[in-house]
């Protein structure tokens, strides 16, 4: 059976393909629009997936689109009901939204892939995160926690999966709760009030937070209120995002924390502003940790399962990760790749295939790599026609030429075999680099990334050797597979691993199992054995702005155009040689 | 370079929006997303043409471009740094306008030479507008210099994309100028179009707000009292209606 998902309309629109139970493709489609974010209908994304599959739309058993778009109308809708009349402004703008092309996606996606519309279907935002989240995983039998912004009415939802080889699969969600109480949006304001683009900066606040004191926890919890029920609610008068698309706080939200941040104002830590805005990011930090971890601790209770398996944007947070991993009761934490709205696209064709269609459960390779596979010979015919020094190496020679560069301190371009799907660049698309000085750190965020001087950098090492480096708490290896949990690094290593470390002493670590990305495997080996310390940093393959490239020509231009001193991609390796290309060209 | 004849005679609004620091900040960060946003499209170029040159000059064009975009900002943010904005209504909304839009390139499948021809007609275009702006900010060196030195760009990127048009297409390349203009006056009218539409419909919209819904939204609000907060069991099992989209 072939089953395409697809989730769009909303932000980081995507498109997986799902045969015989097994995912064979899934791409964001802001790898290929080179939009970031893109949150258009993916037809590049389906495109992409039905092309490399060697199929066409009408091979297709079914297409799934990742949330219920009527539902999500009705609660726009209703929420302008309620707040009337101060919903007055967003009002025209949310109906001409909504009206203009999201609620007819059945009509959409019969027109793009001109598949009959009774092999359209439907699953709910939160049931999409939540297959996305369980049967992605390793485990049989699991709680179920999803958190994000909104989709239909759902913010979070709790409930249980259980999956065998062969048998039916089952995913029951047994508690929602509503818009517009909403972890997602909670977060999502503050990361407003800090200056950063709402849906697409909320790591920045993360990364923030480390550099302040949870001094204003009171203030944010008179802004979220639990519940006897062990739920929360937000007091509605500090927020306005259900009144006015332009601004999410109120102004009482301003009399309680301050002045906000302009999008333009530096962060310096040595200001009081600074420190009050890293205050602040710690305190909501604090807070919605306190919040997640208490959810999860109740619904560990209930279930009495040792697996827990989180899905929905709220699930990027490493550092609520791995205080939910330490502190709730499960054993072990799953969090899958993508675990946003682009993740969707996988979770709603599997939740299809394994619910609607009842087909029997199979276990999903165990990677992330489900996207376009970098063609090295691009790579190598542009270089040579640009005048570049290229060489082509084998796997051996490659990979102790690199962790001879990586040692002498230059940073190196990786693009290898297919990319990975979701925001992390896990070894396939990724920029490596000594991870041993701070100033390296300041380089990459400086001169090659272009983004904030307090922006910290992850590591990546081999999973039989992360726990010398990482104080990982049981089960903190796996959260660390896909980048997922953020850890101590242990203190003796701080200093030597000073361009990883984050201002707090902790990481969002990657521990490579060999059988993931072998070849990244064999240079942290490599590296390991010139330095002593088989770590490296591991940042994703593109600048700020800019989508994660894709094919070889997206990292070349990259490398042109920013201090990235190596390019590989395969066996292919690239070194900058040639002058400017202005240089009597005109 | 002399600015179009409509430009010129815009002079003294140009000089009236720049005029006002608010304006003017609102400018230069407007102008830094859209060159920006017109790099990465530029960029694009780069990476998909064929024409091993050409590759070359989108790259060194984008990262011009990149490049202007940094200016604007930093010239923008510096001076918000020096004078706080006045306007509390210059950074509430999210996102700030230019980019994509109307203009917003469509780079893969397109032939070289109609992006050749956008990018000649537009860059020639922008360099008369600049012009004026640099002359409207006699009072802000900064700024100026910031025009000085893109114009100095834009004299590049005009000659070699006509120069690269001319080879490419050597028999044609004047109707695909003129094409490209057509198009540029075609997506202005665009523009207002869309921008009137977006008024009326915005108008029709809020008076429906105000005139049909008072009655459903009374409704709305008893009905939201009546609602607990916190956890609320999933309502209805929705596995069997997979084509539903309620």
């Amino acid at each position: 059976m072939k089953v395409l998902g697809i989730s769009a309309h909303y932000h980081d629109s995507a498109a997986a393909l799902v045969v015989d139970g097994v995912p064979v493709s899934a791409v964001q489609e802001e790898r290929l629009s080179r939009h970031k974010s893109d949150a258009g209908f993916p037809t590049n994304a389906i495109e992409w997936c039905l092309t490399n599959a060697g199929l066409d739309a009408d091979d297709l058993d079914a297409v799934v689109f990742y949330e219920r778009s009527m539902l999500k109308f009705e609660r726009i809708l209703t929420s302008a009901l309620r707040t009337f009349p101060n919903s007055w402004r967003s009002f025209p703008h949310a109906i001409k939204n909504s009206l203009g092309e999201k609620v007819w996606v059945r009509g959409i996606i019969s027109s793009h892939l001109g598949v009959p519309r009774n092999k359209i279907l439907f699953t709910a935002h939160h049931a999409s995160h939540a297959a996305a989240a369980f049967l992605t995983s390793p485990s049989r039998r699991a709680a179920i926690l999803t958190a994000d912004g909104v989709g239909e009415w759902a913010t979070v939802t709790v409930g249980h999966g259980t999956r065998s080889p062969g048998a039916a699969t089952d995913i029951t969600l047994l508690r929602e709760i509503r818009y517009p109480h909403s972890l997602g949006m909670l977060y999502s304001t503050f990361t407003a009030y800090l200056g950063f683009a709402v849906n697409e900066d909320e790591y920045k606040v993360m990364g923030l937070a480390g550099y302040g004191r949870p001094s204003m926890c009171d203030q944010v919890r008179k802004l979220i209120r639990r519940t006897p029920d062990g739920g929360f609610a937000l007091a509605p008068e500090y927020f306005e995002y259900q009144t006015t698309a332009s601004r999410s706080y109120s102004s009482r939200f301003v009399d309680l924390f301050g002045p906000p941040r302009t999008p333009f104002e530096p962060i310096d830590m040595e200001t009081t502003e600074g420190r009050r805005f890293a205050d602040c990011a710690a305190s909501v930090q604090r807070v919605l940790e306190d919040t997640l971890v208490e959810m999860a601790r109740a619904l560990h209770d209930e279930t009495g399962l040792p697996d827990l398996c989180l899905g929905g944007g709220v699930a990027l947070n490493g550092l609520a990760n791995a205080r939910i991993l330490s502190e709730s009761g499960f054993e072990r934490v799953f969090v899958p790749p993508a675990p946003g709205d682009a993740g969707c696209a996988l979770g709603a064709a599997l939740y299809a295939d394994r619910i609607y269609f009842k087909n029997p459960d199979r276990d999903i390779p165990d990677h992330p790599f489900w996207g376009p596979a970098v063609d090295a010979r691009e790579l190598a015919k542009a270089a040579a026609e640009d005048g570049q020094t290229v060489q082509e190496l084998d796997d051996t020679r490659m990979v102790e030429r690199i962790a001879d560069d990586l040692a002498a301190g230059r940073v190196v371009g990786w693009m290898d075999g297919a990319s990975e799907f979701g925001p992390r660049a896990l070894g396939h698309r990724s920029i490596l680099a000594s991870p041993q000085s701070r100033g390296m750190r300041d380089r990459l965020n400086r001169d090659i990334k272009r983004r904030e001087e307090f922006r910290p950098f992850a590591p990546v090492t081999p999973l039989e050797t992360a726990d010398r480096y990482f104080e990982l708490p049981p089960g903190g290896a796996r959260l660390g597979r896909f980048m997922s949990g953020v850890f101590p690094v242990r203190p003796e290593f701080r200093d030597a691993l000073g361009a990883i470390t984050h201002v707090d002493g902790s990481a969002r670590v990657q521990t490579l199992d060999e059988t993931m990305a072998p070849r990244l495997h064999a240079l942290l080996v490599a590296f390991g054995k010139r330095t002593g310390v088989p770590v490296l940093l591991n940042t994703s393959f593109n600048v700020a702005g800019e989508p994660i490239v894709n094919r070889a020509l997206e990292g070349y231009s990259t490398f042109r155009r920013c201090g990235i001193d190596a390019l590989v991609a395969g066996g292919v390796l690239v070194t900058k040689a040639a002058p400017s290309p202005r240089e009597g060209a005109s | 370079m002399r600015g179009a004849y409509f430009d010129r005679m815009m002079r003294p609004l140009h000089r009236w929006v720049w005029a006002d620091l608010d304006r003017r900040v609102r400018k230069l960060l407007m102008f830094a997303k859209v060159e920006t946003d017109g790099g990465r499209d530029i960029l694009r170029a780069a990476e998909v043409t064929p024409d091993p040159l050409l590759r070359r000059l989108y790259l060194e064009h984008a990262i011009d471009e990149l490049r202007h975009g940094d200016l604007f900002h930093e010239r923008g943010a510096a001076l918000l740094q020096a004078h706080p904005a006045r306007s509390t209504g210059l950074f509430s909304g999210t996102p700030l306008p230019g980019g994509h839009g109307l203009d917003d390139l469509a780079i893969d499948g397109e032939p070289d030479y109609r992006l050749l021809a956008f990018l000649h007609v537009a860059e020639k275009s922008a360099a008369g507008r600049f012009e004026i702006y640099r002359d409207v900010v006699p009072d802000d060196p900064p700024t100026k210099e910031i025009f000085e030195q893109i114009l100095r760009d834009e004299v590049f990127h005009m000659n070699y994309t006509y120069t690269q048009l001319v080879r490419i297409a050597p028999r044609t390349y004047r109707r695909h100028v003129w094409r490209a203009r057509a198009s540029r006056l075609w997506n202005r009218y665009l523009r207002v179009a869309a921008g009137i539409t977006g008024i009326l419909g915005a108008t029709m919209l809020t008076l429906m707000y105000f005139v049909v819904l008072p009655p459903f939204a009374w409704l709305a609000k008893r009905a939201e009292r009546r609602e607990g907060t916190g956890w609320r069991t999933v309502s209805g099992d929705r596995r069997d209606a997979p084509s539903s989209q309620y």
